[in-house]
């Protein structure tokens, strides 16, 4: 009668279980016992049981046992899904501890239980090899991720930004959900790897180029890749802060390693190329296009922005831009260069987004006006936002350097026929350098521009300062060890075969 | 043309249907107006229809939005039936990891119910 074991699959998923109340703790604990207290209280004490939790998290999920490979489960635990559920769950507690700065909202248990939803939506996207348990988890991110957009009911803007999250992504689930049905009929499965083996000697089937290129479009929203970006500025500058740290970050993640798992593993064979001269039709042109669209378009946008939030939501779409080259090169090489890229390239990102949000917590505002004389009014944060927005443009000794490097290496190496994606990767080298000019001008803004008279001393939480130093020191070190986390995640590769 | 050579062949075929199955009818009611119902024009007949007749007297009515609340809080108990009624009548034959399954479903649902409870949204105003 029954043939789900459910203590095993409990056993399974200990991170996402401990998570689940983790989350229902903090909403109990915060509406029941902290109810009288102040809201800064509450949220120190919201963000250290969340921190709390996803740590037990994190600690369960480094023993697991190995499920069967070739089984047709929907969930797939292995080395590579846990290492990059404890990425994401560390992403959330750096924003839980980025978010003890801003004070956006009375409504605190519910703002970290919805951090806590969200990063499970995540964890369970990172874990999915089946098309219905991807669409769900995707839906359960997203629907976290829009209610924390409009957190701050005080302001227009977030209202707007969450509507506008909400419709468009909306429409991208509804193109993903389409695309996945059409595989569907023409396979009869839905397990990725299944599918794989149906669609072996059919690549070129019209209608699973359509059901592609309709579930790419739903996925290449989620990673916020031209020309399916808009929602990314409008989201990423009117959420609060943290929330959007999240969206950046952690959702960042997720996305690309859900997009790498539906392209290397579900849609395996039907690569097609992506090579100068020798386009063949298949999932890497589709992802050539998107990549160079989105360099390019979030990369000269990004010179005309005044707002800094708005000016990292552009440079967050040249950064999809920058590491679809990585996926499109299809092998174990590319595959690490991604997820290096993406794990620094969030860490990175949190620490931006947690510097933006002292400033605009204590000043009022966001726009480079704001960082002027930064390092005058607070040396710490500033030279944090150096090492950020320097590891961002891809400077060595910072963590992007070698993200880049690996990701353009993988790119340039993975076909020899007609030098391969070289094309793809000489327009990122040059976009870089463009990337350089605008963040350039914010750090000029912070260090070379006097502070206006009567500006005020800027002084973060010890928290949050802890935080975004820690988070400074470690885009260092990543950059100047990238061995650390290439070695991990090579490792991590070999025994998951993706 | 065979279906094995042209395996969409259906789809052309049911859009040619799709086409013509409406036109049919259509046709058929202006070839019986062309012979029994000539045209008599007049302002009644000319008005628009749309979804009924025009409304009398002020169309705007308020409505509670504590209604909405009640809604999605019936949700609640309405799922939790649904879950219930099964886990009860196979209660018995379950395995542990089934019953710990289901109770923290419950516990979802319970803490759903407590925390609208706490915020006052079963309090009517």
């Amino acid at each position: 009668m029954n043939t789900v074991n459910y203590l095993g699959l409990l056993r399974l998923l200990a991170p996402e279980t401990v998570l689940t109340i983790t989350g229902l703790i903090v909403l109990f604990f915060d509406a029941g016992v902290m109810r009288r207290q102040s809201i800064p209280r509450r949220q120190q004490v919201a963000a250290f049981l969340l921190s709390a939790g996803a740590m037990l998290a994190i600690g369960w999920s480094r023993h697991y046992s190995l499920a069967d490979p070739n089984s047709t489960s929907m969930l797939v635990i292995d080395p590579l899904t846990q290492l990059m559920k404890q990425v994401i769950l560390f992403l959330t507690i750096f924003t839980a501890l980025v978010s003890l700065e801003s004070k956006f909202t009375p409504h605190v248990g519910e703002y970290f239980a919805l951090l806590a939803l969200a990063t499970l939506g995540m964890m369970f996207l990172v874990s999915s090899v089946d098309l219905l348990m991807l669409f769900v988890s995707l839906e359960l991110t997203s629907l976290s991720l829009y209610i924390l957009t409009a957190f701050q009911k005080d302001k227009l803007e977030s209202s707007e930004a969450a509507l506008k999250y909400f419709l468009l992504g909306g429409v991208s689930a509804a193109f993903l959900l389409f695309g996945m049905s059409w595989v569907y009929g023409l396979t009869g499965e839905t397990n990725l790897i299944r599918i794989a083996g149906q669609l072996r000697d059919r690549a070129t089937d019209p209608v699973l180029l359509a059901a592609m290129v309709m579930m790419l479009i739903g996925l290449g929203f989620k990673i916020a890749a031209a020309p399916f970006h808009l929602w990314a500025p409008d989201v990423y500058q009117g959420a609060p802060t943290p929330s959007a740290a999240l969206i950046a970050s952690g959702s960042k993640v997720a996305g690309f390693f859900v997009l790498a798992r539906m392209t290397l593993a579900g849609l395996a064979g039907a690569e097609g190329s992506g090579v100068w001269n020798g386009f063949a039709p298949g999932w890497v042109p589709v992802l050539a296009v998107l990549a160079v669209l989105s360099m390019t378009l979030g990369n000269l946008a990004a010179i005309a922005q005044t707002r800094v939030k708005r000016l990292l939501a552009y440079s967050a779409i040249a950064h999809a831009g920058y590491m679809l080259p990585a996926l499109m090169a299809h092998n174990t090489m590319g595959t690490i260069a991604l997820l290096y890229y993406v794990t620094t390239y969030a860490l990175t990102m949190v620490g931006a987004f947690g510097v933006v949000a002292v400033v605009e917590q204590q000043t009022g505002s966001d726009a480079y006006d704001a960082f002027t004389g930064l390092s005058r009014r607070s040396p710490a944060l500033a030279v944090c936002l150096l090492v950020f927005l320097l590891s961002l443009a891809g400077l060595p000794p910072f963590a992007g350097f070698f993200a880049k490097f690996y990701v353009f290496t993988a790119a340039a190496s993975a076909s020899t026929r007609s030098l391969g994606l070289l094309w793809l990767v000489i327009l990122a080298l040059a976009m870089s350098v463009v990337s350089l000019y605008y963040y350039l001008q914010l750090l000029k803004q912070a260090f070379a521009v006097d502070p206006p008279a009567g500006a005020k001393i800027i002084r973060p939480l010890p928290a949050t300062l802890f935080t975004l130093v820690f988070l400074a020191l470690l885009v260092l070190l990543l950059g100047a060890l990238p061995h650390l986390l290439v070695n991990k995640l090579q490792a991590a590769l070999v025994v998951s075969g993706l | 043309m065979s279906t094995e050579q042209h395996p969409y062949i259906f789809l052309a075929v049911f859009l040619a249907v799709a086409v013509v199955f409406p036109l049919i009818p259509i046709a058929l009611a202006w070839l019986w107006a062309q012979t029994f119902s000539p045209a008599k024009p007049g302002p009644d007949k000319n008005s628009t229809y749309e979804c009924g007749l025009v409304s009398r007297g002020e169309v705007w009515i308020r409505f509670r939005p504590e209604y909405y609340l009640y809604a999605i809080l019936f949700l609640v108990f309405d799922v939790e039936t649904i879950f219930l009624l099964p886990f009860a009548v196979a209660f018995l034959k379950l395995p542990v990891g089934a019953c710990v399954a289901m109770m923290g479903f419950l516990l979802l649902l319970l803490e759903g119910l407590l925390w609208a409870w706490q915020k006052g949204v079963l309090h009517w105003k």
